[in-house]
């Protein structure tokens, strides 16, 4: 070694390229792009160092060099170690700890070799720690000091909880086998609540949430499918034997986990939907034993399906508040499987026609259902509730019209509160639009009433203007009440002077409106002079027609009836069944058999009696099913339209998929629509050029202005 | 001579000496460098150089390497240094820790 030719290192200098060094160094460790070091750049950084101690003094740097080492140590510490573990906790601090400790120990080493000949000569001389003893307690100093409780609370939080994983699973082990599907639960829950309150005692509370984690992952996720399928004792069998105790525990527990209420929910979607089509089966097996020519008419059986459905609604909604806490899984779950088997009909009646009639006999006097007031109130709100669940909602409106206009005409309603409160109910449910015809026909027969009294005062006010006969019209407004077919009867005598008179009296009231008389739905009192005793009859307007044919005429036939009072021969047959072949016997027929026929003559029967002083002769109404169910279908035919029409005008281009999709959801609220009839209805627009089809694409649409 | 076995020591004027790697490592800061972790990058592994070093007194660094090994081995021989190497053999060897 030449030493004559070395230069005389200045600490600056020495210093900075020493720093250059350990600037890498520290790069490294930090897991910065650097290249490694080289054993150039070693022997160089060993060589600064030599050169700095062993030059002359002034220029003998130890000490000097001795100071910064241990400052390199330390201004890294503070600058890097220690913020990066400042901003960590529990496990990641343990993590980033023992990273940093690692990177220490690598860093001592490094710095120690390229120090190296300090240790062996100054430190000996001076009794200092040696090198790496330094740098070690730079660590020590400064960062254990700080980070020490921290550690040990984040240590204990994690042994606890790995000794706590192995414990429950292991234990969990044991019981799913012995267990039934609650005891197991109660385990559980009594489990997850003793490591809640270790925890709040003993451990820091962010490890509560992981902690409690691992013990439910351990307990019920690893067991999640056996246990609610365990046959006798799982959820199913819970539901079944009505375990509502264990199903809010099961609830519970589950909800905690990720993902775990989804099997629980399904179960219950299925046992739901599998009581509700139970039902419908029961009703139905019951319906077909029953008599070929009762079939359409809604009987006991369907009211029992009916009042059975409203219970099982009861029951689980029962369920939603005391065991599943009002969720909206469950609630969706019990939506679509009420929805499963609500829209099942039961011996050819929809579920809405259902519906329908068991309100009708709710309300109506001497309906089946005597109930207290309280009592109908509740029932009416829970057929609301079912409502919901029923797709054709437009037909129940109908259905239920209709029966509303037969409870109100003919004075069958047992209390107008009930009827206005379940409209309310209506209107709540389904929109103003679904009653405001039904509202219209309770108002109008409130003003109708007004309207009689008005024209008795007509009466004693004008003496001429005298029908002969007790008249009480009902005025209707027609858009209100469901169509009815009306025929031109003719009317006997005594009859036309009322019309006439009433219509005089309408005419001083309002001169712009159109009255129509429907003949089929007004009721007579006659009275009849039969041998034995003279009687009142309660009769259609129709069959008093009939009767007083024969105050002129004894005998008559078939045809000669149905000429003198002009109706058709369906409505002909109808009236005189319910004459001479019913229970009252008003007419003979000959031949006396029991039914009518074209041949058929009849005679006035003097020699008719009752026990009864006054007797109501019902004509069995014409079943409206068939009509209300065209009704409908016609109705929603232009909802369909209506609704179509009004797409395209505001989306002026759109194809076949979507139109038919925003169709459906537009008139989701009332009904179902079919595709096909949608796309019927879509090809007749087209004709009528309300739309066009796109040129290059058969499957858009454009709207025509 | 398998790669990891050998090391090559350069001096100041770039002359080359292969020695084994056990003979290297008699020097404390040959050793330090070679075993620290880290590592060096592969290709420039087994090399170093000393520029303040000449080639003569290297050669005789290398000598004595061996006789080092030999000697701790049980081969008890004399160690000859030409007196006019001796100051700056001194220093090499307190350079390199030997």
């Amino acid at each position: 070694m030449t030493m004559n030719e070395r230069k005389t290192i200045d600490l600056e200098q020495g210093w900075e390229f020493m720093q250059k060094g350990i600037t890498k160094l520290k790069n490294i460790l930090e897991g910065l792009p650097e290249p490694q070091f080289s054993s150039e750049d070693y022997m160089m950084l060993y060589t600064t160092i030599y050169n700095m101690y062993t030059q002359k003094p002034p220029h003998d740097y130890s000490q000097q060099l001795y100071d910064k080492y241990r400052e390199s140590f330390e201004e890294y510490i503070t600058s890097s170690v220690l913020p990066s573990l400042r901003e960590k906790h529990d496990e990641f601090m343990l993590r980033e700890l023992v990273k940093r400790w690692t990177n220490h120990k690598v860093m001592v080493r490094w710095l120690s070799r390229f120090f190296h000949y300090l240790n062996r000569y100054f430190i000996a001389r001076r009794s200092l720690p040696p090198l790496n003893e330094v740098g070690l307690t730079c660590f020590r100093e400064l960062v254990y000091q700080e980070v020490n409780a921290k550690v040990r609370d984040a240590v204990i939080s994690l042994i606890d909880q790995e000794r706590e994983a192995a414990y429950y699973s292991r234990k969990a082990a044991n019981w799913i086998v012995d267990d039934s599907c609650p005891d197991y639960m109660l385990k559980a829950e009594e489990c997850l609540k003793r490591e809640k309150d270790r925890v709040s005692n003993y451990l820091h509370s962010s490890s509560e949430p992981k902690l409690l984690e691992k013990v439910q992952h351990e307990l019920l996720s690893v067991w999640a499918n056996r246990l609610l399928d365990k046959e006798h004792s799982g959820c199913h069998a819970l539901l079944r034997d009505d375990k509502v105790e264990d199903l809010s525990r099961m609830f519970r527990l589950f909800s905690k986990i990720p993902r775990g209420l989804d099997p629980v929910s399904s179960t219950f979607k299925q046992h739901v939907t599998a009581e509700g089509t139970a039902l419908v089966k029961l009703a139905e097996d019951a319906a077909s034993t029953k008599k070929a020519e009762k079939r359409d008419v809604v009987g006991l059986q369907e009211q029992v399906f009916v009042r059975k459905v409203i219970e099982l609604h009861d029951k689980y909604l029962a369920y939603m508040n005391d065991c599943f806490q009002n969720h909206t899984l469950f609630h969706k779950v019990l939506k679509e499987a009420f929805e499963a088997f609500c829209n099942k009909g039961v011996a050819g009646s929809s579920s809405a026609e259902l519906l329908a009639t068991f309100c009708d006999n709710i309300l109506k006097k001497g309906g089946s259902e005597k109930l207290s007031d309280e009592a109908i109130e509740e029932t009416l709100e829970k057929v609301v509730k079912l409502l919901a669940y029923i797709s054709d909602k437009d037909l129940f409106a109908e259905f239920y019209r209709k029966k509303l206009a037969r409870r109100l005409l003919f004075d069958k309603s047992a209390n107008d509160d009930h009827e206005r409160s379940i409209l309310t109910k209506l209107k709540q449910q389904c929109g103003g639009q679904f009653t405001s015809k039904m509202e219209g026909m309770v108002t109008d027969l409130t003003l109708a009433r007004e309207n009689q009294t008005n024209f008795e005062e007509y009466l004693s006010n004008n003496r001429n203007a005298n029908p002969g006969i007790d008249l009480t019209v009902t005025v209707l407004t027609t858009g209100f009440w469901p169509s009815y077919k009306s025929f031109d009867l003719n009317l006997p005598a005594e009859m036309i002077k009322c019309v006439e008179v009433f219509r005089d009296f309408y005419q001083t009231k309002t001169k712009h409106r159109k009255l129509t008389w429907m003949y089929s739905l007004g009721t007579c009192n006659l009275i009849g002079k039969f041998e034995p005793k003279t009687m009142e009859l309660i009769v259609t307007t129709y069959q008093a027609s009939a009767l007083l044919l024969f105050n002129s005429s004894d005998r008559l036939s078939y045809s000669e009836i149905m000429i003198q009072l002009n109706l058709t021969d369906d409505d002909v047959v109808r009236l005189l069944h319910s004459l001479s072949c019913a229970k009252y016997k008003i007419l003979n027929k000959e031949p006396n058999t029991k039914t009518i026929s074209s041949t058929d003559q009849f005679e006035f029967n003097s020699k008719f009696t009752d026990k009864m002083r006054r007797i109501k002769i019902p004509l069995p109404p014409v079943d409206e099913k068939k009509k209300v169910i065209e009704d409908v279908d016609k109705d929603r035919r232009y909802a369909i339209d209506a609704s179509i029409v009004r797409i395209m005008k505001s989306r002026k281009v759109l194809g076949h998929q979507q139109l038919v999709m925003e169709c459906v959801e537009q008139l989701g609220r009332m009904f179902k629509p079919d595709f096909k009839v949608i796309k019927k209805r879509i090809e007749d627009l087209i004709t009528r050029d309300y739309l066009e089809r796109d040129k290059d694409n058969p499957n858009m649409f454009r709207y025509l202005a | 001579m398998k790669k990891e076995d050998i090391v090559k020591l350069i001096s100041a004027e770039g002359m080359e000496f292969v020695i084994d790697k056990e003979a290297a490592m008699v020097s404390q800061t040959i050793r330090n460098m070679l075993t620290s972790p880290g590592g060096f990058a592969e290709a420039e592994h087994g090399e170093v150089t000393f520029p303040e070093i000449s080639a003569v007194i290297l050669e005789k660094i290398c000598q004595y390497f061996y006789w080092s090994l030999q000697y701790s081995r049980g081969k008890e021989t004399e160690f000859h240094i030409e007196p006019e190497l001796t100051l700056e053999l001194m220093m090499a060897a307190n350079y390199l820790h030997t």
